[in-house]
This record gives C-alpha cells, sequence and structure tokens, in this order.
C-alpha cells in the first residue's frame, strides 16, 4: 500500500506542475481583460454607460458556465457508454463549477441590473434561464445525495445531467416566448457590435475564464480521487 | 463422486446454463469475479457462501436483471446480453420477497404474469397452477389475507406461470418456519426432474440433498466447486477452511 | 400492464382520489389568495393557476407510479418478465396519462364553477389541445423522473425537486396560453406557437425517455 500512495504522490507533480501554469496562464488573461476593459475600451455610449464594464467579467462567467454543463453532458454521456468511474468524478467536478458559475452570473447579473436599470431583478430569457440552471443543478447535488448505493448514485447522476443539460435551451426558449426583456443583446445580426478594444477585452475574459474553469476542474479531479482512494484504502483496512 | 441419476429428463445437447468468466463491478470493486460453471439440463447447482459473498448478484445476472461487467452468461442457447427477453422467457425466479400484488387476488396475481409471459389460454394455467399449489380454495383473495406459506406457495407459482425450463431460487427458505421449509423441500423434490435448478441458501443439509453441483463463493470469487453426491460433513469442512468468516446451518 | 395498474387504482382507490381532492382544495385556496384584495381573481392569473394546480397533483399521482411495485418489492416481478424495457415506460406513462386525465375532467368543470364560465366554453377545443399536449409532457418526464426517483431515500422529496425545474419551460408555454384565452386576448398565432412548442418539448422528452430507460429502471 505505501508503494502505490508513493506512486501515485509522483505521477501527482507533474500533474499539479501543469494545473499551476493553466492557473497562472487564466490570472494572466484575467488580469488583462480587466486592464483592458475598464481603462483602455471606450464608455459605452449607449444608456448602460459606465456599468457596460461589467459584461468583460459577466459574460464570460456565463460562458463558462454552460460550458462546464456541457462538459458534464459529455462525461455522463461517456460514463453511461464505458461505465468508468472517472466520468463520473468528472462530471461531479464539472457540475459544482458550473453551479459556482451560474451563482456569479446571477450575482453579477442583479449587481449590473441593480447599477445599469434600478431594478434588482428583470424576469428576462438568459437571467431566468440561469436561475432554473442553479436550481436544476442543484438537485443535481440533492439527487446524488439521496442515492446511498453507488454505483446506481452514478448512473442517476449521469442520466440527470444529460436531462438537465438538454432543458437549458429549451427553458431558455420558452422564456423568450414571453415580451422582450431589458437584456442586452451582445452578438447581434450586425456582427459583433462591439470596437476592436472591447472585442479584445472581452476574448481575454472567455479565455481567461475558460482557463481558470480547467484549472479548478483539475484541481477538483485531484481532490475527488484523493477521495476515492482514501475510501478505497479505508475499505481494505476494514475488510 | 458418482453423478445422481435425474428420472424422466432427456439428456440435450448443450448445457442449460453457462457462465463464463462472469463478472460484475463497480470501478474497482467487483461483487463477483471471474465466475465459470456450466449446468446441464435438469441438474440442481446449489449456491453457497456467507452474506455478501455475491450469490444474490450471481443469481440476478443469471435471470437478466443485471448485466455482466465483463464475461458472458447463456441460458438454454440464449445469450444473457443479446438477447435477454429470450432468457427471461425461459427463466423463473424465486426469492425471499414474493413478488405479488398485495392488493390484487391471487388469481388476479398470476393473470397478469401469465399475460405478460405470453402464456397459451392464461385462465386455463392458472387454474391449474391453483389447483397444483393446493391454493385454489382461495384464488379470489387479495394477497393481502394469506399466510406467508400460502404466499411463499403462490410466488412459486407465479414462477413456474410461464413454465420456464431454469428455475432460480435465491434463499427462499429465508423467513420461513420449520414446517414450511418442510413442504417447500417437498414441492421442490417433487418437480425437481422438471427443470434445471440454481439455488442458493444457508441450509447445507437440504441444499446437497437435491443438488449434483455445489459452489462456494466468498467474497465474489468461487473457492470450492464440486460435482456429484456431497457429503454435508466434507462440504461444511472446506466451507470452515477456505470461508473467512459466517456459519451455515 | 396498463390493465393492472388500473385495476389496482380501481382496488385501492387511493392515488385519484387524493389528486382529485387536492386539486380541488388548491383551486379554493388560490381562489382565497388571489381575492385578498377585495376584488375578482384577474382572468390573467387564472390560466397559470390552473397549470400549477395541474403540475402539482400530477406530481402527487407520478410519486405514486412505482409505488406498489417499490413498497411490495414486485419490480424484480416486472424486471423478469419477456418486454421491453421501453414497453415498460410506455404503460406507466399510459397509466399516469389516465389518471391525470381523469382528474382533469373533473376538474375543470369545477375550475369554470369557481373562476370563468364563460370563456371555458367558448375556448374549449384550444384549452382541452393545450392540456392535452402540456399532460404528454408532463407524464413522459414525470415517469422518467419517478422512475429514478423509486430508488432514493427520500422518495417524495427527490421527485418534486428534480421534476419542478424541468417541467419550466411547458408550465410557461401551457399557462401563458391558458391565460392568454382566458383573458379573451386573440389566439391566432401566440396560441399556435405554443401549442408547437409543447409539441415539440413532448417530443424531446420522449426521445429521452425512450433512449434513457433501460438505464433508469435499474440493471
Amino acid at each position: 500500500m505505501t508503494v502505490a500512495a508513493r506512486g501515485s504522490s509522483a505521477r501527482a507533480r507533474p500533474a499539479t506542475a501543469t494545473t499551476v501554469a493553466v492557473l497562472a496562464a487564466a490570472a494572466a488573461f484575467l488580469l488583462a481583460d480587466v486592464l483592458v476593459g475598464f481603462l483602455a475600451a471606450p464608455t459605452d455610449a449607449s444608456t448602460l454607460g459606465f456599468t457596460q464594464k461589467i459584461f468583460y467579467v459577466h459574460a464570460p462567467i456565463a460562458e463558462t458556465a454552460l460550458l462546464a454543463y456541457a462538459v458534464a453532458f459529455v462525461a455522463a454521456l461517456l460514463f453511461l457508454r464505458r461505465d468508468d468511474p472517472r466520468y463520473d468524478r468528472l462530471g461531479l467536478a464539472a457540475v459544482r463549477l458550473g453551479l459556482l458559475f451560474s451563482v456569479l452570473v446571477m450575482v453579477s447579473g442583479v449587481i449590473w441590473g441593480r447599477a445599469a436599470w434600478g431594478v434588482w431583478w428583470a424576469w428576462e430569457p438568459r437571467l431566468t434561464t440561469f436561475l432554473i440552471a442553479c436550481l436544476l443543478y442543484a438537485g443535481y447535488f440533492v439527487l446524488r445525495g439521496a442515492v446511498d448505493d453507488e454505483s446506481r448514485r452514478a448512473t442517476f447522476a449521469a442520466l440527470y445531467a444529460i436531462v438537465a443539460f438538454v432543458d437549458v435551451p429549451i427553458t431558455f426558449f420558452a422564456t423568450r416566448l414571453l415580451p422582450a426583456g431589458l437584456h442586452p443583446v451582445v452578438l447581434g445580426p450586425s456582427g459583433s457590435g462591439m470596437a476592436w478594444r472591447d472585442l479584445v477585452a472581452f476574448l481575454c475574459g472567455t479565455a481567461g475564464m475558460t482557463l481558470l474553469f480547467v484549472g479548478l476542474l483539475r484541481i477538483e479531479m485531484g481532490i475527488e480521487a484523493l477521495r476515492e482512494g482514501l475510501r478505497d484504502l479505508a475499505d481494505r483496512l476494514e475488510g | 463422486m458418482t453423478a445422481r441419476s435425474q428420472p424422466g429428463v432427456v439428456a440435450s445437447a448443450g448445457p442449460e446454463i453457462v457462465a463464463a468468466g462472469l463478472t460484475r463491478s463497480f470501478g474497482r470493486r467487483a461483487v463477483v469475479a471471474d465466475l465459470s460453471f456450466t449446468v446441464a439440463r435438469g441438474g440442481f447447482l446449489a449456491l453457497f457462501g456467507p452474506n455478501g459473498a455475491g450469490k444474490t448478484t450471481t443469481l440476478r445476472l443469471l435471470a437478466t436483471l443485471l448485466r455482466p461487467s465483463a464475461g458472458s452468461v447463456a441460458v438454454a442457447g440464449h445469450d444473457g446480453r443479446r438477447d435477454p427477453t429470450a432468457v427471461r422467457r425461459a427463466v423463473g425466479f424465486i426469492s425471499h420477497e414474493p413478488l405479488l400484488y398485495r392488493d390484487l387476488t391471487a388469481r388476479e396475481n398470476l393473470r397478469f404474469y401469465a399475460d405478460m409471459y405470453g402464456v397459451a389460454d392464461p385462465a386455463g394455467r392458472v387454474a391449474e397452477l391453483l389447483e397444483r399449489l393446493e391454493l385454489g380454495h382461495r384464488g379470489g383473495d387479495a394477497v393481502a389475507t394469506l399466510s406467508r406459506g400460502m404466499r411463499q406457495r403462490l410466488a412459486i407459482a407465479r414462477a413456474l406461470v410461464h413454465r420456464p425450463r431454469v428455475l432460480l431460487l435465491d434463499e427462499p427458505d429465508a423467513g420461513l418456519d420449520a414446517r414450511a421449509v418442510e413442504l417447500l423441500g417437498g414441492l421442490l423434490a417433487e418437480i425437481r426432474g422438471e427443470h434445471t435448478f440454481v439455488c442458493s441458501t444457508h441450509d447445507l443439509r437440504r441444499g446437497l440433498e437435491l443438488a449434483d453441483q455445489v459452489l462456494i463463493l466468498d467474497a465474489g470469487r468461487a473457492v470450492y466447486h464440486a460435482h456429484g453426491t456431497l457429503d454435508p460433513g466434507d462440504v461444511l469442512d472446506v466451507y470452515r477452511e477456505r470461508v473467512r468468516e459466517g456459519a451455515l446451518v | 400492464m396498463v390493465r393492472k395498474d388500473l385495476l389496482l387504482e380501481m382496488r385501492t382507490r387511493e392515488t385519484v382520489a387524493a389528486m382529485f381532492l387536492f386539486v380541488v382544495l388548491a383551486m379554493v385556496v388560490f381562489h382565497y389568495a388571489f381575492t385578498a384584495g377585495g376584488r375578482g381573481a384577474p382572468a390573467l392569473y387564472t390560466g397559470g393557476m390552473l397549470w400549477v394546480v395541474f403540475v402539482f397533483g400530477a406530481l402527487l399521482g407520478l410519486g405514486r407510479s412505482f409505488a406498489h411495485e417499490k413498497d411490495e418489492g414486485c419490480l424484480d416481478g416486472l424486471l423478469l418478465c419477456p418486454v421491453d424495457r421501453v414497453t415498460i415506460f410506455l404503460s406507466k406513462m399510459t397509466a399516469n396519462l389516465v389518471f391525470l386525465g381523469l382528474i382533469q375532467v373533473l376538474a375543470v368543470p369545477v375550475f369554470a364553477l369557481f373562476f370563468a364560465p364563460g370563456r371555458i366554453v367558448a375556448h374549449l377545443p384550444a384549452l382541452v389541445l393545450l392540456i392535452a399536449l402540456g399532460d404528454v409532457g408532463i407524464s413522459a418526464l414525470g415517469t422518467l423522473l419517478a422512475t429514478i426517483a423509486m430508488h432514493t431515500r427520500a422518495r417524495d422529496l427527490i421527485l418534486p425537486i428534480v421534476f419542478l425545474p424541468l417541467v419550466v419551460p411547458l408550465l410557461i408555454a401551457a399557462a401563458t396560453g391558458t391565460s392568454g384565452l382566458l383573458s379573451g386576448a386573440p389566439g391566432g398565432p401566440s396560441l399556435l406557437g405554443r401549442a408547437a412548442f409543447l409539441l415539440v418539448y413532448d417530443g424531446v422528452f420522449l426521445v429521452l425517455a425512450y433512449g434513457t430507460y433501460d438505464v433508469a429502471i435499474g440493471e
């Protein structure tokens, strides 16, 4: 057992180095995002004014949350196909991060709404969809907690991740059925509609958030793997 | 050790049940690991082992209630993975749960299962089974009103309704009193010649009375496998020797 | 299979009675909640209210779909039968649909009585269409989730938690459609749009259920 532990920590070291590199790159991008966005880019001409700047943080977070859910979706499919518990761990980590990012979207969205339009909450498509997503994926954890049998837990979690992910776009379209809200549309039909400096800031933000997600994902996976190993050792000692 | 002769059973071309490298696991933990055995038509395999050894899992794998993680299982010539429906048609399963709907009558329960299995002349078959298991007089009563022993008999009727070639029994004597166990033993002896059996039990003596093949499981692995007439004392010695914990009757 | 479920229900009369009672009681509560200000319930609210009541009533029934099998350990009995898993899903879904439809047939007149007799009759076909489409979605999604929930610990809590967020889109479409009908807004395109949306929703979840049911019911 000692040999195995030593071996795994040796394997872990290069992985940790990569993770640190990823997080460092993420930090760099995010810093660039904030600097360019807040200092260099011109203030928005529309009624939003300075508050528009929050977009450079808000939008990348939103995209990354969706990316996280997509990763969970794929992990779930792979788990059901291959029956490898590693995919279950990946799905769990991805959903956890997705939920975290979604909550941040909500918070930054509410702040933006209050600053720009004076309302704390508006029932418009994107914000509502993220709210539902928060509820959905919180349900993911409730479901996991309620299943005692390990193999069933992973299977059901995977099923739920699949159903939830399919429901997100459906929810989005449903909320669109109601009259349009106040949320500005970013990527309209007339191109990106942003000055090039805005674009740079936005892309930096996107890249930064994505890298942050990947870095955190790796950490999460590492933690889960350690937990699994611990449980295995405990089982072996008992049995 | 001589093979027990089976009156009234015709020798068939291939073995009735074939398990090869049967494995069921989650992640790195194997509940059943690399089991291989065959049971000839008309044979009786007795499964022994402590709780948690994987007996129930093995039976459920044979019944296609579970899918194997690795290896294969074939019953009556049908592969469990490729053609589970055909396997289910050939298999009857008896566990310590009676698998009956409490609020429906005995007759309705049997009729439901007869219909689900596509039995020809379901009404006739139901009546026949009720007679044979001496439940005819209670046919119209809800299962909730039947005694434990009667429910077990009805459960056996349920398992037999579609005339399966193979019967799988998962500790059928669990929770029964001495008299009910006697009746069960008698019933099994009676139908011994008509089916192929795999039966798990903690009752060493009774199991060996009927069996012509023995498999002892421990922690998912086979620790002892033998054919023919066996002495309970010998088997008990082997059991104590090779199994880490637990006791047999 | 459907016959068995219906038989069981007739014998015990548990589920449908509870659902119907709940639906009527809920409507009474809503009436008082909405008229607190002294005026009648606005038509715009009643459409939504009807669907809320239906969804929660359906939840009661869905929670019980597999109750007999689970409580009495009969699930294995069902799984041992030589039937496709999807057939099990379809028959359970049908049974749930029947129960839901039954209480709706009884509840809609009560609703009309409490809230808006005239307009209901005028728009009956459209209302029936919306209800039918909504029911299919609720039953399909609900049966799939009830299958999963059956294996969990706090069965009765888990089902609503996983079901409600997923049913929100259906609710939005059905409720806004119904409100539109009842408040006299022009039917036409928006109703069609909502019906189409419900159709798509139903289709998506039926396909999902079809694809995943083998796994969901346990193997």
